[in-house]
C-alpha cells in the first residue's frame, strides 16, 4: 500500500501534478531570494572581515565598543519612545472616532492612511524645512526674538516616528474597538464603574491585543527606519545609520560589521515580536458579537475638544506632506528659495533626474508583476493545500516584515556576487529585493480573498474538464482579482517608496526617486527633492484611491 | 449509459480508515444512493469517484474501463455540489457552457446544448442572469444543468438538496428523479436523509464507519435490514434485550417467544415503532401477538400520529407510533398500558453496533 498522497497525479510513469510543481517553484524562489541571503548575512557575521577566520569578535565589538553601544542605546530609545508616542496619540484617536460622533470620519481615516503610505524620509526633511536651523518656523520665531530648539536630534526622530507610525495603532485599535462586545462595558457600568474606570479596566484591556500589534509594527519599522535618523540624526546615530556607514566604508571588502549590526537590529525586532506573541497568548478574548457599541453624540465643549483633537492629530501628521507639496512649487536659485512660485523644480526633475522616475516605475512595476503572479500561486498553496510545506511558506511570509532593508540588501550583495555571476549594480538585483520584501503585502491580501472562494467552485471547474491550471486561471483568478489588485497596489506603494535597501544596491544607472530625494536633501537641494516627493506622493495617492474603490474593508487593507 | 464497478477500494487519512474495502456494482442507468450519518465515508467515496481524492488501494471502472488513476479533469463524470458551486462571475448560460468549452465544441453546438439543458431544468428564461440574482433552488438547477449538459457517463450528486428549505427539497427531489429517469444517466447520490434515499433510489447503499453495511432496494433495506445499524439508521427501531433458552428467544421484559436462533448467545430483538400498538384497556390476544406491559413515560401528539414512550418492567424504552387515539392521549404519565406487536414484525440481531441479522 502506498502512503496517502504519494500517488497523487501519477499517470503511468511519474507525472507530478500542477500544484506540486508550483510548490517546488515557490520553495525554490523563497529559498534563493529569502533564506539564502539572510543565511549568507548570518554566516558573514561570524567571520573576520580581513583574515576570513571564524570569530565571535564582531558581536563582541557591537556589545562592547562605545560607538556601537551608543547606537544600540539610541535605536532602542528612539524606537521605544516613538512607539509610545504613536500609542499615546493613536489610541485616543481610535476611541474618539469609534465611540463619539465625529464629523468627517472618512476624512480622518483617509488622512491617516495617506500619512501611512507617504515615504517616511519625506516627513523627516519636511520637518527640517519647518524646524531645521533655517526652517521657516525657526526663522519666524527667530525674527520675533525667540530661539526655539531645532528638530535635529533624538527628539526630532521621535517626533517624526510618532507622527509617521501612529496610523498603525490608530487603524488597528479602531477595528478592535468597533468589534468589542458592548455587553462587557455595560456589565462594568452595572457593577459600578464610572466612564474613566470602565475605559482603563475593561475597554483598554480588551483592545490590548490590537494596540500591541499596532505598537509592535511601529517598533519594528522604527528600528529598521533609515531615512529619518539619517536626515535628522546629526550626532544621534542609530543601528541602521551605523550599518549603512559601515557598509559604505567597508565597500569592496567584506561588509562584516555592517552585517553584524544589521543582524542585531533584526534580533531586536524578532525579540519584540516574540515578547508580544507571548503576552498575547495568555490574553485571548474571543467573544461572539452580540451587542454593537453605541456611538455617542457629544455636546458643547467636550464635542469641540474631541473634534479638535482628532483633526489636530491628522493635520499635524499631514503637515510635512503639505509642506513638501507647497515647497515643490517654489522657485529656487540653486539651493536657495527665491520666494516666488513656479515650476522650475519640476523642470529640474525633467532635466536632472528623469532616469530616477523611469527607474522607480520600471523596478516597482516589474517587481509588482512578479508579486501578483506569486501572490496568486502562494495564496492558493496556503489556503488550499494543507501540507507541511504550505504551512512553512505561510510562516516564511512573516520574515520579510522583520528583516530590515539594509540586511536584505547586504544579503543580496553577498549572495549574488559570486565568481559565476555578479548581479550587484544591476536592475535585476533591485527588482529581486523589491519582489521579496513586498511579496507579503500581495500574499496577505490575496490570501484573504482566496479564503472567501469555496473550494467546490474550483472542483466544479475541474470536474467539468478544466485542467488544474485552467481552473485556476478561468475560475479562481477572476474571483480573487479584487484582493490580488489591492495586494499588488499595496506592494507597489511600498516598493516605489523603498529607500533603505536601494541605497545599498543602487549605482549611477539605477537611481530611484527615493534615492534621488535622499541625495538631494543631503545636498540641500530641497526644491528638487520636493518636486520628486510630490510626484511620488501623487502616484501613491492614486494607488490609495484605487484601493479605496476596490477594497471591501478599506482601512484594514493598509495595516 | 454506463455501469460502474468499484472493487477493493480503500482510503486512509493518516491512520484513520475513511473507506475500507469498498465493493460496489452499479447497473447502467441506476439511481444509486449512498446513505449514512456524517463521517461515514459516503462523501469521501463520491469524491474518490470524481477524482478529488486518490485511493490507497482498489479500482474504479466505468463500463469496464478503469479510471482510478486518471486526473479529476479527465474523468467523464458530472458532479452536482452541496453548496451549488455555481461560478459567481459567470452568467447562467456561461456556467452551463463551461464544460462544453473545455471540450472544444463549436459555438452552435454549445448554444443548442446549453439551451436544451436549461429547458430541462426550467431555467430557459434565466440564461443571462448572474448567479447572485437566483434563489438557492435556481442555483442548484444551474448546477444540475451544468453537470448533465456534458452528457457524463456517471452523474455524481453530493447532498444537492440539503441546503434548500423543506418544501423545495421535496419538490426538487421528484423533479431530479424525473430528469434522471428521462436521461437514463447512471447516478450516484449522497445523502444523510433516509426519506430522500428511500424515495428516490433504485438501490440504497447504507454506509457506516467507512464500511458498506447493506446495498439493496429501498423496500429491502426497510423490510429486511441486514444488520442492527441499518435497522436503527433507516426508519428507527426499538431494540430490546432478550434471553434465549434452547434456541428460543424471548424478551427480557416478558411475553412469548419472539423467534429462535441456532445457538444461545446475546441477541437483540428489534421492532419498528409503527408496528407497535398501544392498549390501555383490554389487549386483543392473537396467536402471533407479543404483549409487553409498560408504564407510559411520555405521550407526544405530532399531528398525523402520536408517539408513546413506554417503560418496560426491565426499564427499557419501547416506542410506539400510531394514529392518534383519544383514549391513549387522555392517559397521564405513569399510567399502565400494554404494548403489542406481531411476532412476524420482530427481527433479531447480534448484540453489537453492527450486529448481523439472525432471522
Amino acid at each position: 500500500m502506498r502512503a496517502p498522497g504519494a500517488n497523487m497525479g501519477i499517470l503511468g510513469g511519474f507525472r507530478p501534478s500542477f500544484w506540486s510543481v508550483v510548490t517546488v517553484l515557490v520553495v525554490l524562489v523563497l529559498f534563493t531570494l529569502l533564506i539564502l541571503p539572510i543565511f549568507s548575512v548570518f554566516v558573514v557575521s561570524f567571520f573576520d572581515g580581513k583574515t576570513g577566520e571564524f570569530t565571535l569578535n564582531n558581536y563582541v565589538q557591537v556589545f562592547t565598543r562605545n560607538y556601537y553601544l551608543k547606537g544600540l542605546q539610541n535605536t532602542l530609545f528612539v524606537g521605544s519612545l516613538g512607539t509610545l508616542g504613536a500609542c499615546l496619540i493613536g489610541v485616543p484617536l481610535a476611541f474618539f472616532t469609534t465611540r463619539f460622533r465625529i464629523r468627517g470620519q472618512a476624512v480622518i481615516s483617509t488622512l491617516a492612511i495617506l500619512v501611512l503610505v507617504a515615504p517616511p524620509f519625506i516627513g523627516a526633511y519636511a520637518w527640517i524645512m519647518m524646524l531645521g536651523s533655517n526652517g521657516f518656523i525657526t526663522n519666524f520665531f527667530a525674527n520675533v526674538g525667540i530661539s526655539i530648539p531645532t528638530i535635529y536630534g533624538a527628539h526630532g526622530i521621535i517626533l517624526v516616528f510618532t507622527l509617521k507610525f501612529f496610523p498603525f495603532v490608530f487603524l488597528m485599535t479602531q477595528t478592535a474597538l468597533k468589534s468589542i462586545n458592548k455587553s462587557f462595558e455595560d456589565a462594568a457600568e452595572n457593577l459600578g464603574c464610572n466612564a474613566l474606570q470602565r475605559f482603563f479596566k475593561i475597554t483598554l484591556p480588551l483592545v490590548f491585543p490590537a494596540v500591541s500589534t499596532g505598537a509592535i509594527i511601529c517598533f519594528v519599522l522604527s528600528i529598521a527606519d533609515f531615512g529619518t535618523p539619517a536626515i535628522l540624526g546629526r550626532g544621534v546615530r542609530t543601528l541602521s545609520t551605523i550599518a549603512y556607514s559601515a557598509y559604505t566604508s567597508e565597500l569592496g571588502g567584506t561588509p562584516t560589521m555592517a552585517v553584524t549590526i544589521s543582524l542585531v537590529m533584526m534580533a531586536i525586532s524578532m525579540l519584540a515580536l516574540l515578547a508580544q506573541r507571548r503576552i498575547l497568548s495568555k490574553r485571548r478574548y474571543a467573544s461572539a458579537m452580540t451587542n454593537r457599541p453605541v456611538v455617542y453624540q457629544l455636546t458643547g465643549l467636550r464635542n469641540m475638544l474631541a473634534h479638535g483633537y482628532c483633526y489636530a492629530v491628522v493635520s499635524i501628521a499631514m503637515l510635512p506632506t503639505a509642506v513638501v507639496i507647497y515647497t515643490s512649487f517654489l522657485e529656487t536659485n540653486g539651493p536657495v528659495f527665491t520666494g516666488k512660485y513656479g515650476f522650475s523644480s519640476y523642470a529640474r526633475v525633467i532635466s536632472d533626474a528623469p532616469e530616477a522616475i523611469v527607474n522607480s516605475f520600471t523596478f516597482a512595476l516589474s517587481a509588482v508583476c512578479l508579486i501578483a503572479i506569486f501572490s496568486g500561486l502562494i495564496s492558493y498553496l496556503i489556503v488550499r493545500r494543507d501540507t507541511a510545506v504550505s504551512g512553512m511558506i505561510d510562516l516564511l511570509m512573516m520574515v520579510p516584515y522583520l528583516v530590515p532593508g539594509v540586511v536584505m540588501a547586504i544579503g543580496f550583495v553577498t549572495t549574488f556576487r559570486t565568481g559565476l555571476f555578479d548581479l550587484a549594480g544591476t536592475s535585476i538585483i533591485i527588482i529581486m529585493v523589491y519582489f521579496i520584501r513586498r511579496l507579503p503585502y500581495g500574499v496577505r491580501s490575496t490570501t484573504n480573498s482566496m479564503r472567501q472562494v469555496k473550494p467546490s467552485i474550483e472542483e466544479a471547474a475541474i470536474n467539468l474538464g478544466a485542467s488544474p491550471l485552467r481552473a485556476f486561471m478561468t475560475v479562481t483568478v477572476p474571483l480573487i482579482l479584487p484582493g490580488l489588485i489591492v495586494g499588488s497596489l499595496m506592494s507597489f506603494i511600498t516598493a516605489i517608496n523603498e529607500l533603505s535597501s536601494t541605497l545599498i544596491l543602487y549605482t549611477s544607472g539605477t537611481v530611484t526617486m527615493p534615492v534621488k530625494i535622499y541625495i538631494s536633501v543631503l545636498d540641500g537641494e530641497f526644491g528638487l527633492a520636493a518636486a520628486l516627493s510630490t510626484i511620488l506622493l501623487v502616484c501613491t495617492g492614486l494607488c490609495v484611491y484605487t484601493v479605496f474603490l476596490l477594497a471591501d474593508d478599506r482601512e484594514s487593507s493598509f495595516v | 449509459m454506463a455501469s460502474v464497478q468499484i472493487s477493493g477500494l480503500r482510503k486512509l487519512y493518516g491512520d484513520v480508515v475513511a473507506l475500507s474495502d469498498i465493493n460496489i456494482s452499479i447497473e447502467s442507468g441506476a439511481f444509486f444512493t449512498l446513505l449514512g450519518p456524517s463521517g461515514c465515508g459516503k462523501t469521501t467515496l463520491l469524491r474518490t469517484i470524481a477524482g478529488f481524492h486518490f485511493q490507497n488501494a482498489g479500482t474504479i471502472s466505468i463500463n469496464g474501463a478503469s479510471i482510478e488513476k486518471a486526473a479529476a479533469h479527465k474523468r467523464d463524470v458530472g458532479m452536482v455540489f452541496q453548496d451549488y458551486a455555481v461560478f459567481p462571475h459567470l452568467s447562467v448560460a456561461d456556467n452551463v457552457a463551461f464544460g462544453l468549452k473545455q471540450r472544444k465544441l463549436t459555438r452552435e453546438e454549445i448554444g443548442s446544448r446549453v439551451a436544451k439543458a436549461l429547458r430541462i431544468v426550467q431555467l430557459e428564461l434565466f440564461a443571462e442572469r448572474m448567479p447572485h440574482e437566483l434563489s438557492g433552488g435556481q442555483q442548484q438547477r444551474v448546477g444540475l444543468a451544468r453537470a448533465i449538459v456534458i452528457n457524463p457517463a456517471v452523474l455524481l450528486m453530493d447532498e444537492p438538496l440539503s441546503n434548500l428549505d423543506a418544501k423545495l427539497r421535496v419538490d426538487l427531489r421528484a423533479e431530479l428523479r424525473n430528469i434522471q429517469k428521462n436521461m437514463g444517466t447512471t447516478t450516484v447520490y449522497v445523502t444523510h436523509d433516509q426519506e430522500e434515499a428511500l424515495a428516490m433510489s433504485d438501490v440504497v447503499c447504507v454506509m457506516f464507519d467507512g464500511v458498506i453495511q447493506q446495498a439493496a432496494s429501498p423496500v429491502e433495506i426497510y423490510k429486511r435490514p441486514a444488520n442492527r445499524f441499518v435497522a436503527d439508521f433507516v426508519g428507527g427501531n426499538n431494540f430490546l434485550q432478550t434471553s434465549s433458552n434452547k434456541g428460543d428467544v424471548s424478551l427480557a421484559a416478558g411475553g412469548a417467544a419472539v423467534g429462535s436462533v441456532d445457538a444461545d448467545r446475546a441477541v437483540l430483538a428489534a421492532v419498528r415503532p409503527e408496528d407497535v400498538a398501544v392498549h390501555v384497556e383490554n389487549a386483543p390476544v392473537g396467536p402471533n401477538r407479543i404483549e409487553v406491559p409498560v408504564t407510559i413515560d411520555q405521550i407526544s401528539f405530532i399531528g398525523r400520529e402520536m408517539e408513546v414512550h413506554g417503560r418496560t418492567s426491565t426499564g427499557e424504552l419501547l416506542k410506539a407510533a400510531s394514529r392518534p387515539d383519544e383514549i391513549v392521549l387522555g392517559q397521564g404519565e405513569g399510567s399502565a398500558a400494554v404494548f403489542t406487536f406481531d411476532k412476524d414484525n420482530v427481527s433479531l440481531f447480534e448484540d453489537h453496533e453492527t450486529g448481523q441479522r439472525l432471522s
